[in-house]
């Protein structure tokens, strides 16, 4: 994060958690969760999309260049995508792709895949919060900043 | 195996059913067999057929200036010709406009062929001989893999990136395979510049997540992206990694039935995974 | 140069109460582009909106972000107010600091720090957004319902009093669907036919309605506004022009064995037939099944007697294209299969209630017809055995619905309401009989509905059972009828004259493979799926075709007419412009860059990419590549992620955008 207030005390790690949503699910399930006043912790950066079929698996690693410690990816339930099956595509993509970090070991750990519809406002507010708090346990992922470090000079 | 091979290179010509032979044919100074380009009858004495022809020649079928030469015969193996069937199905060649000619093979000497299910080519118009050396077992088809993924994630890590920093991103893995066609590849694109296209090792990871992502559900195990690294990058591993993935979630093996479904741009209602909450 | 004016807003005590609104605004002013940075206390109000259209004209903005609400709420509206200004209502983006932010984080400095990342990252993306304006179709003025019952019906009239040209295809012989087979309706207890015959025959004489039976849609192309539907008229050996409808051939027609569909099998009609009396268009049909001149090469007595020389025995089905604007599908529905045992995937059950291996038994529709004037025993309910009069009569409830053991696990509606209504007109024309009903929940939901339930109850005598039938078995010609009676805690038998089973309400047969012909989805029952439950309950994901009536899901008769108004509304609304205005956030091809390997064709869920052919200036064929359809693409962007080369980007989620984003938040 980026002004120096927002810093935690030193030594205690605030996790950057990047979250590409989609518009007429996730999306609306965080505003539910907005309108129902349920607090979650405040590391998430919401990236709106209009279809999880939209998201391609090189914003996941995108993301971990730009020093994300989590990612997570959220849409419409299977069989509920506002556009029929964007959802069922990003879904074959994700199977794929995980199989390829672990190959290169990437922390699948801290890439996360949630179907989270427009009335799911908790389950929001409950993915949000686990997350960060298991990414707080993790850590700041060194191992992906490291590889992108040594070419900033 | 050679002399029905030429035979059958010099009818085509002969009468007319090809202008142009795509095989392997044998320099004066070089140690393996580099492809050649036929066109006259009488020319079919520079093909050989021997233990070292290794590369996969359907990369040529796509190039404009063989393309010109008109209707094209090709000599391949039975790795080689899963390339043609994805390429079928990608609509980037048309198979009734080629002549194939299968030969069948006993191995290459590489590390896919000990694992090699597809010594008898299956899809060609014209079989010449017949493979001696017993198909490999579906088991042991991702072997090396399976070696390789007993290592902790960290180790693997640090493998790739020991790996990685060799790559200079000369992109001779991408000119070699024949599934990489695009003639405007991603990382030429640079509105956005979606990839790092330098040498440095996020570079390097960015570019080969890319291209084994690309390829999953579509490599052929071809390997001719391994054998023409001048690092030495275990390409394999990914390519394999992806294909096994495939296979496994999708039962789909890429270049093996040309009626199939291709993996990516479908889907199934009953895909599964366990790690989406 | 990019001009962005940034606008936050307090939204009151909302966004204020936990965002350090005046601190976002003035680091939200160093962000790179930004132009100026303003705050307004209710940046939708009236004064809001004109400060940012005054500053728009100020500043000469070329972007605008609004930090306030979810874009869910007021993007359209700051996209009209800036397109007042003079400014592409495209290029205004939202950053969500309320929804998602100061109702949600209460630490302060925590939330006004996610609030200065949220307008970075919108900014990041205004800068690359560009000036869109709507895609104009052109529209076909015509109109395609497929389906005639009285949802179709409805939808026909509606359309074609507007003066809007409208085809309506009909698989049967004749319009009317299930109503036209029914007695009476509830719950005014109006003949169904006296009030439906009215409309069909204003179908049958209308000015705009053409009117195709015996017809069905064979295949459809083309998109939203411009569909090419070929329409397969089936071979009814009857020239309707000349027939005058005398009845002399099915008079004397020998072929009498034929079970009648329109009694749903409890009477014969001759294989030349008109399936009812009021039937429109009021001409027979042959069954080329069970006539013997068509099957065997004998008889020809219909053509000795008609004289109009009506009867064309070398009649071939024909195929006629229509080109239409939007369709309405309307197929309706039909009765759960009772009683047959299931062949793997077909939907079937209640064997142990003897529907087909006893006579007596019967289902809902089929008594209907026995009720009815023009039924098979011409309106006197009597048992279909021997022809008694039935003195005890049983209506079980949820046959079929509400079983998900069965395969249905939804409420077919109407049963309730359709079971009262039976009760009553049994008790009507057998007075010293008595009907028990055998229910779970009664449903009766809808205006003066529960009143007549009760009706059925406290004036007609109906005695209610709450509880379920196990089994039905036959002795000495009566039916013994083992149930249970729960609020009395006690099993109950009953000796019945005839029992009548409320089977669910299924889709119609075929409606899959319509279904797929049209592009709309289905669900795992058949029912045809609108676009949203709530909000928009007769549009579906095709664009340009409608649903209504049964096919969407069970109905009564006010809902079906109900929503074929509304399907009705829906097409004039869209042929009230000569051009139809589409989002123009869709995608479209770098069609240099193209590869043409068409994944993004395969996964597009609405066929919205074509391939196009690249000549060259002597017309060779140079290459084909993916194209994609302005008029049919709704923005999604699953080709965008499938394309390897990325030639395809989507507007309003460019790669330029999404990329931006993300950077900005490094």
């Amino acid at each position: 994060m980026t002004t120096p207030a927002s810093n935690p005390p030193a030594g205690e790690f605030e996790p950057k958690i990047v979250a590409y949503v989609c518009n007429w699910c996730t999306y609306l399930g965080a505003d539910l969760a907005g309108t129902n006043r349920l607090e979650y912790p405040a590391n998430v950066r919401i990236i709106r999309l209009p279809c999880t079929g939209r998201i391609d698996f090189n914003l996941i690693v995108k993301a971990f260049e730009i020093g994300a410690d989590a990612v997570l990816v959220s849409g419409c339930h299977p069989g509920d995508c506002h556009y029929t099956s964007g959802n069922y595509h990003a879904r074959r993509r994700w199977i794929l792709f995980r199989e390829l970090l672990a190959t290169l070991g990437i922390e699948t750990g801290r890439v996360h895949f949630a179907w989270i519809s427009a009335a799911e406002g908790k389950k929001f507010q409950q993915v949000i919060s686990e997350i960060t708090s298991q990414t707080r346990d993790l850590g700041p992922y060194r191992a992906y900043r490291e590889i992108c470090e040594i070419c900033e000079v | 195996m050679l002399q029905p091979l030429r035979e059958t290179c010099r009818r085509l010509l002969q009468d007319g059913t090809v202008q142009v032979v795509i095989g392997y044919g044998q320099a004066v100074r070089a140690v393996e067999p580099y492809p050649v380009f036929i066109t006259a009858p009488d020319d079919v004495g520079q093909l050989v057929w021997n233990e070292q022809c290794r590369t996969n020649l359907v990369k040529y079928l796509l190039r404009k200036e063989i393309r010109a030469l008109g209707k094209p015969a090709i000599v391949v193996k039975g790795c080689d010709e899963r390339a043609l069937v994805v390429l079928q199905q990608e609509l980037q060649i048309d198979r009734s406009q080629i002549v194939v000619i299968g030969v069948a093979c006993d191995g290459m000497d590489e590390p896919r062929c000990e694992v090699c299910d597809a010594h008898q080519p299956r899809f060609a118009d014209h079989i010449i001989g017949h493979a001696t050396n017993e198909m490999q077992p579906a088991e042991r088809r991702y072997a090396h893999l399976g070696e390789f993924l007993e290592r902790p994630l960290p180790d693997r890590m640090a493998y790739w990136k020991a790996e990685l920093e060799r790559c200079v991103k000369c992109y001779a893995c991408r000119q070699a395979c024949p599934l990489c066609y695009c003639e405007r590849c991603i990382v030429e694109k640079n509105r956005p510049a979606c990839l790092d296209t330098s040498a440095t090792l996020k570079g390097n990871f960015a570019w080969h997540i890319v291209r084994a992502f690309h390829l999953a559900g579509r490599c052929v195990g071809c390997d001719q992206c391994s054998r023409v690294c001048p690092e030495g990058i275990d390409l394999r591993l990914l390519n394999l990694s992806m294909a096994r993935e495939a296979e496994a979630s999708f039962g789909h093996r890429s270049g093996t039935d040309p009626q199939a479904e291709l993996v990516l741009g479908s889907f199934s209602q009953q895909d599964q995974e366990q790690f989406i909450r | 140069m990019a001009r962005i004016g940034v606008f936050t807003c307090w939204c009151g005590e909302n966004i204020a109460r936990n965002v350090d609104v005046q601190s976002v605004a003035e680091q939200a002013a160093h962000l790179p582009g930004v132009r100026c940075s303003r705050v307004h206390k209710y940046m939708c109000s009236d004064p809001g909106q004109k400060l940012i259209r005054d500053t728009i004209a100020a500043e000469q903005l070329d972007g605008v972000v609004i930090a306030s609400c979810s874009p869910h709420m007021h993007l359209k509206t700051f996209r009209k107010a800036a397109e007042h200004t003079g400014l592409n209502p495209y290029l205004v983006e939202m950053a969500n600091i309320r929804e998602h932010c100061s109702w949600v984080h209460p630490e302060r400095a925590r939330a006004t720090a996610k609030a200065v990342d949220l307008i970075r990252v919108a900014v990041a993306k205004v800068r690359h957004n560009r000036a869109l304006e709507p895609i104009q179709v052109p529209v076909t003025r015509k109109a395609l319902v497929i389906g005639g019952g009285v949802a179709g019906i409805q939808a026909a009239l509606d359309i074609a009093d507007a003066g809007v040209p409208v085809t309506l295809v009909e698989r049967e012989p004749s319009i009317g669907g299930k109503m036209a087979g029914l007695s009476e309706t509830f719950p005014t207890l109006d003949c169904s036919q006296c009030i439906l015959t009215p409309r069909m025959v204003e179908v049958a004489q209308h000015p705009n309605i053409t009117l195709y039976t015996c017809s069905e849609v064979e295949q459809v192309a083309g998109y939203v506004g411009n569909f090419q539907v070929t329409i397969r008229k089936r071979a009814r050996y009857i020239d309707i022009d000349k027939c005058t409808g005398c009845g002399q051939c099915w008079n004397v027609c020998p072929s009498k064995k034929t079970p009648s569909e329109f009694d749903y099998g409890l009477g014969t009609r001759t294989a030349i037939y008109a399936p009812f009396p009021q039937a429109v268009p009021a001409r027979p049909v042959i069954d080329r099944d069970a006539c013997l001149r068509l099957t065997k090469g004998r008889c020809g007595l219909c053509v000795k007697k008609c004289q109009a020389g009506a009867i064309r025995f070398e009649d071939q089905d024909e195929l006629v294209g229509e080109n239409v604007g939007a369709i309405i599908v309307a197929t309706g529905y039909q009765l759960y299969e009772i009683g047959k045992p299931g062949e793997p995937g077909r939907i079937a059950g209640y064997g142990e209630y003897g529907y087909g291996r006893y006579p007596d038994v019967i289902s809902s529709l089929q008594f209907e017809r026995l009720v009815s004037a023009s039924g098979p025993t011409g309106g006197e309910i009597r048992r279909p055995s021997d022809g008694a009069i039935p003195k005890t009569v049983v209506f079980i409830s949820c046959v079929g619905s509400r079983d998900n053991a069965k395969g249905l696990s939804y409420c077919s509606k109407i049963c309730c309401m359709v079971n009262a209504k039976h009760t009553m007109l049994y008790k009507h024309k057998v007075h010293d009989g008595q009907a028990h009903v055998f229910y779970m929940d009664i449903r009766a939901g809808g205006k003066n509905y529960d009143e007549f339930v009760r009706r059925a109850i406290e004036q007609d005598g109906a005695h209610y059972h709450r509880g379920r039938v196990s089994k039905i078995t036959q002795e000495d010609g009566r039916l013994i009828v083992r149930g249970v009676d729960t609020l009395a805690g006690e099993p109950l038998t009953i000796a019945a004259d005839l029992v009548v089973l409320a089977a669910a309400m299924r889709p119609a047969a075929g409606v899959e493979e319509l279904a797929q012909k049209v592009n709309v989805s289905y669900d795992e029952f058949g029912f045809l799926c609108e676009s949203h439950p709530k909000l928009r309950p007769v549009e579906t994901n095709a664009a340009g075709v409608f649903v209504c009536g049964a096919c969407q899901g069970p109905k009564d008769i006010p809902e079906s007419v109900t929503q074929a108004s509304a399907a009705a509304g829906k097409v004039l609304l869209m042929f009230s412009r000569d051009r139809l205005y589409r989002e123009p956030e869709i995608a479209h091809v770098q069609e240099s860059a193209c590869a043409g390997c068409f994944t993004c064709r395969r996964g597009c869920p609405y066929h919205a990419i074509d391939s196009a052919e690249i000549r060259d200036r002597q017309g060779q064929l140079v290459r084909r590549v993916a194209r994609v359809n302005p008029g049919l693409c709704m923005g999604c962007g699953t080709c965008v992620a499938l394309c390897l080369s990325k030639s395809i980007d989507l507007e309003g989620s460019s790669e330029q955008q999404v990329y931006a984003m993300v950077e900005s938040l490094r």
